[in-house]
């Protein structure tokens, strides 16, 4: 070792540690909040099979390539494929989630715009993977 | 040495006890929901923000270095074993 001094990289090392600390402990709490599902959160079964999705509520409902739910409201989503593997996107709400044969996966969100929104397949799943697209509309309550 | 590594131990642990608390003490209010568009864009920007000021700091003293110790610099000095001609 030379007999130069040490304390810039001592420095450098502590940052460093600082950064990796806030970035995980930042992305860990994002993901924490994001994954606690609300008690109330009504229940969406979507299915994805080549090249349509269809969407199931809790009272039995049934709509294919068209979804409504209510502004204000906390839906929780179950999401299955058919046949092969589909990613569920809302790009609007940054809802992102893959269908997988066999398996179902979570994820939910809570609209708190009105309107009409995009829902597509962002996992490409065959021949017309481009236009496994759906609409959402968001409705005020009691519209 | 040991102040130099308490000093780094400090300044590691005033990062990470508040994060550790502005985690804890996240609520779970009924009925108010959390924006996940207005949290998972804000992730991103924070950690853009990390990730390009670490960059350009990395890349500006890359280019320091260059520029300072490249051979042609007026300022530049043989080390020790140039000097003396023997490595």
């Amino acid at each position: 070792m030379s007999g130069h001094s040490h304390w810039p990289e001592w420095i450098y090392v502590a940052v460093v540690i600082a950064l990796m600390c806030y970035v995980g402990a930042e992305a860990w709490n994002v993901e924490r909040l994001i994954e606690h599902v609300p008690e109330d959160a009504k229940l969406i079964t979507v299915t994805g099979q080549q090249w349509l999705w269809t969407f199931e509520h809790e009272d039995g409902t049934k709509e294919i390539g068209e979804l409504h739910l209510e502004k204000g409201e906390a839906y929780r989503f179950e999401i299955h494929s058919k046949d092969v593997i589909h990613s569920f996107n809302i790009h609007e709400y940054t809802v992102l989630m893959d269908a997988v044969p066999g398996r179902v996966n979570h994820v939910w969100f809570s609209p708190n715009v009105a309107g009409e929104f995009d829902i597509q397949c962002r996992e490409y799943c065959g021949l017309i993977h481009y236009n496994m697209r759906g609409t959402l509309f968001v409705e005020d309550k009691g519209a | 040495m040991k102040v130099i590594i308490g000093f780094g131990l400090v300044l590691a642990l005033l990062i990470v006890l508040p994060s550790v608390q502005n985690v804890m003490a996240a609520g779970d209010t009924p009925g108010e929901y959390l924006d996940r568009k207005e949290l998972i864009w804000g992730l991103f920007y924070r950690l853009m923000i990390v990730a390009f000021t670490v960059g350009t700091v990395v890349s500006g003293m890359i280019v320091w270095l260059v520029l300072r110790f490249r051979e042609s610099n007026p300022k530049a000095k043989p080390t020790s074993y140039e000097a003396e001609g023997n490595w």
